[in-house]
């Protein structure tokens, strides 16, 4: 059975040229133009995921409340911003608003597919009962790789994909500095150092939301960030 | 104020036009004005002299009116101005006809008749002196009931030499002698003696006082018998003329002070609101002609109030225009979004489905072009995203040294072929911002410097600290910087150097997404996001021709923590 992937995007351009990429891929897409043929799909029946542009038509911000809504449908159907807005503050609200992901336009589509890909492994975990685990365990704390959820002293912390990978390319060779281009390969994300920064910053202040003490993500001026292990040792 | 006018002058910039020399200023043209109140005095000046001409006048009237009394009084007396005898009783020579008990009586009428302050004397038709009654000066006890009260005092003692300069006083200390001339020859004596009524004025022997003579013929029926002259000084109506004028002056001076004084604090209200407004006029506008902070306008409701509003509304609007071509930059890139979008995924469908051989030759270079598009939008989206960035940063306390230090080992390591030369300070110059800003504004200037080194020359880098400032320089050899525009470089979209031609291969920057030195676009935008952050550390970023003449140095200049 093939995943729908519901893409609600104004341009046509571009939902047509995303809907042809993902069908190549064996991909079921649904395009919609527009909030309310978007909203009804989704109430009659749920996509497997959905890219979301924020500014739809009219709407300004016409994507953040069709997120709302459709996270108020299912809590687990995997959502992804696509858009060309790249401020600090729509990529807050749009995460916080329950997207899994938030993707500039520039993107490009493997980079994209990958992400995809990398969604639905996660849900399929998910869903799956844990067998043969793969997990990287760095002190205080564990990823699951095939689950891409992150636990810090056994609590889980909430990172969305890219984050994930950001802190699993920290972590792979702790106290190895990364530098912000690798960074950004290793998230698959095409952003400027600016980003990076911002996304180091949530990643920080996640982990210090469940543990105040964290300080294990330290900032190399200039270079990078590296993962530093035991507590105290920046 | 023409200091300060200067300094502020040379601060807004060779550019803009040299200012006129001022003229008289407001408050100088305000005291010509009052001046005009000077005026006063002298109509009053005149308008006393007027009322001393009718004062004299009328005493002239008066004393008329006393000869013509007295002589009324010895009309038809042929007892008392008799003709036909002589008399000398003792020293006294009586003149002839007269009486002792005649003069006695004639006498008696004079005194009855007689004004203080004036003298009667009644001569026979012989020009003899019968009678001589009364005194010209005046009664001294007069003078004291004056000056009573303390404003009089004052404004004795404060303009008494004023008016003694400007006034002649009267005087009683004048020779009241009767001069003999004025009995055998007066004019007044000798038409009194014809039978016409006459007034005279004449001065005292000694020049002192002036004195008024009225003589009046004394008729025995047909035949003038003698004559009646009342003498008074001129010295009342002085003194009442110069009491006048006294009032008067003191009153305008009052006035004319008053008036100035007033004139004087409005004026100077009004050149120090001028004053205020353009210091906020040029303070409003850097010498590079941005915006530098709110115009404060004046809410008076008058004509300069409404002056400082229409600047503040203008300054209002050009802010908001210079606001909208800063972001200019910002939302192009995100307009531009879109359809790059839609190439760039076209492009990525056209490459993985079938296509015509050697299409993916052209495909790959549309592909290098877009991405060099993206790496453009995203160079001028960062200005904006800084700023958004400004709004929300939380400041800590760091070592400018550490992260310079840090700085600098990652460019060594990313460009093998520029040599760094670093300067640091022995000891630690703690900031208050955001260390994460600093080294961005450091990647501006170290690529600036890049753009533009000249190949195997090493590029400074110093940091240390003066005073309350740390400053960080970094400097490079390679082209100048026009003179004049020197400071226009840390705006956005300004490029004034022409790249240095070998810096290509200098440029192999780790970054995907920017394309190689010879494709990337020199926007102008690095240094204008150096001014952002030295700004936002509440210092300032200076680019000047270095002393030796052989490249640029740029400085930022922050206040130490």
């Amino acid at each position: 059975m093939s995943r729908r992937i519901a893409i609600v995007e104004d341009d046509a351009a571009i939902r047509e040229n995303v809907a042809d990429t993902l069908r190549r891929q064996g991909y079921e897409p649904t395009p919609y133009a527009d909030r309310k043929t978007a909203l009804a799909a989704f109430r009659s029946r749920l996509p497997d995921l959905a890219i979301v542009d924020i500014g739809l038509g009219d709407e300004v911000d016409g994507g953040f409340t069709l997120v709302r809504e459709l996270r108020a449908l299912s809590e687990t159907v995997p959502i992804i911003f696509l858009t060309a807005r790249d401020s600090d503050l729509d990529l807050v609200s749009g995460l916080r608003l329950g997207a899994d992901d938030y993707l500039t336009k520039t993107i490009s589509m493997p980079h994209l597919l990958a992400r995809l890909a990398a969604l639905f492994r996660r849900v399929e975990v998910l869903r799956s009962p844990p067998k043969n685990e793969e997990a990287v365990e760095r002190g205080p704390l564990r990823l699951d790789l095939k689950r891409m959820t992150a636990t810090w002293r056994g609590g889980p912390i909430d990172l969305t994909l890219t984050e994930f990978w950001m802190v699993h390319a920290l972590v792979k060779y702790p106290g190895h500095v990364k530098s912000r281009d690798q960074l950004m390969s290793e998230a698959n994300l095409v952003v400027d150092d600016g980003t990076i920064t911002s996304h180091i910053k949530r990643i920080r202040k996640k982990f210090v939301g469940a543990d105040p003490a964290f300080d294990a993500i330290d900032t190399v001026y200039g270079m990078g960030y590296r993962w530093v292990e035991g507590p105290g040792a920046a | 104020m023409s200091a300060e006018h200067a300094e502020a002058g040379a601060g807004a910039a060779a550019s803009a036009p040299a200012r006129p020399r001022m003229g008289l200023s407001i408050r100088t043209r305000g005291l010509l004005v009052s001046l005009v109140l000077l005026a006063i005095p002298f109509v009053g000046y005149g308008y006393v002299r007027e009322v001393e001409r009718v004062l004299k006048a009328a005493q002239e009237q008066a004393v008329t009116a006393q000869a013509r009394a007295v002589a009324t009084a010895l009309h038809d007396r042929p007892k008392l101005l008799d003709r036909r005898f002589d008399r000398v009783e003792g020293s006294a020579v009586y003149p002839r006809g007269t009486t002792v008990a005649a003069t006695q009586e004639i006498e008696l009428i004079v005194r009855g008749l007689r004004r203080s302050g004036s003298r009667i004397w009644v001569i026979d038709q012989d020009r003899r002196l019968l009678v001589l009654e009364g005194s010209l000066r005046q009664d001294p006890r007069r003078e004291p009931d004056e000056a009573a009260d303390l404003w009089d005092r004052i404004q004795r003692a404060v303009l008494g030499p004023l008016f003694a300069l400007l006034l002649d006083r009267p005087r009683e200390d004048f020779d009241d002698a009767l001069p003999e001339a004025v009995i055998s020859g007066g004019r007044a004596v000798d038409n009194a003696l014809t039978g016409v009524p006459s007034t005279r004025w004449r001065e005292t022997a000694d020049r002192r006082a002036v004195v008024l003579a009225a003589a009046h013929p004394v008729w025995n029926g047909t035949e003038v018998v003698g004559a009646v002259v009342v003498e008074e000084t001129t010295n009342r109506v002085l003194s009442l003329r110069n009491r006048a004028f006294e009032q008067l002056l003191t009153t305008t001076l009052a006035v004319f002070v008053l008036g100035a004084l007033t004139l004087f604090f409005f004026t100077r209200s009004l050149s120090r609101r001028l004053a205020r407004l353009r210091d906020e006029a040029e303070q409003a506008i850097d010498a590079r002609g941005r915006i530098r902070r709110a115009f404060r306008a004046e809410r008076d409701r008058d004509e300069i109030g409404d002056l400082s509003r229409s600047f503040g509304t203008v300054l209002d609007r050009l802010a908001e225009y210079n606001d909208y071509l800063e972001r200019m930059a910002a939302r192009l890139s995100h307009e531009l979004r879109t359809p790059i979008a839609v190439v760039s995924s076209s492009l990525d469908n056209l490459r993985t489905g079938p296509s015509a051989p050697g299409a993916q030759v052209y495909i790959q270079r549309a592909e290098e072009g877009v991405r060099r598009l993206n790496a453009l939008l995203t160079r001028m989206s960062e200005a904006r995203r800084l700023a958004e960035t400004l709004k929300g940063t939380e400041r800590e306390r760091f070592d400018l040294g550490r992260v310079v230090s840090g700085c600098v080992a990652g460019y060594v390591a990313a460009f093998p072929q520029q040599r760094f030369d670093l300067r640091l300070p022995e000891r630690r110059i703690e900031l208050d911002g955001a260390p994460d800003l600093i080294a961005q504004l450091l990647d501006k200037l170290v690529d600036n410097a890049r753009d533009f080194s000249a190949p195997g020359e090493p590029i400074e880098i110093a940091v240390d600290a003066e005073w309350d400032w740390a400053r960080l320089a970094v400097s490079n050899v390679g082209p100048l910087l026009p003179e004049a525009m020197a400071s226009q470089v840390f705006d956005s979209m300004v490029s004034l150097r022409p790249p240095a031609p070998n810096g290509e291969g200098a440029r192999a920057k780790a970054e995907p997404p920017i394309a190689p030195k010879s494709a990337e676009p020199h926007l102008g935008l690095g240094l204008f996001i150096v001014r952002l952050i030295a700004e936002f550390h509440g210092g300032t970023a200076t680019a000047r021709n270095r002393a030796d003449r052989r490249g640029v140095v740029v400085e930022v200049r922050i206040p130490v923590a």
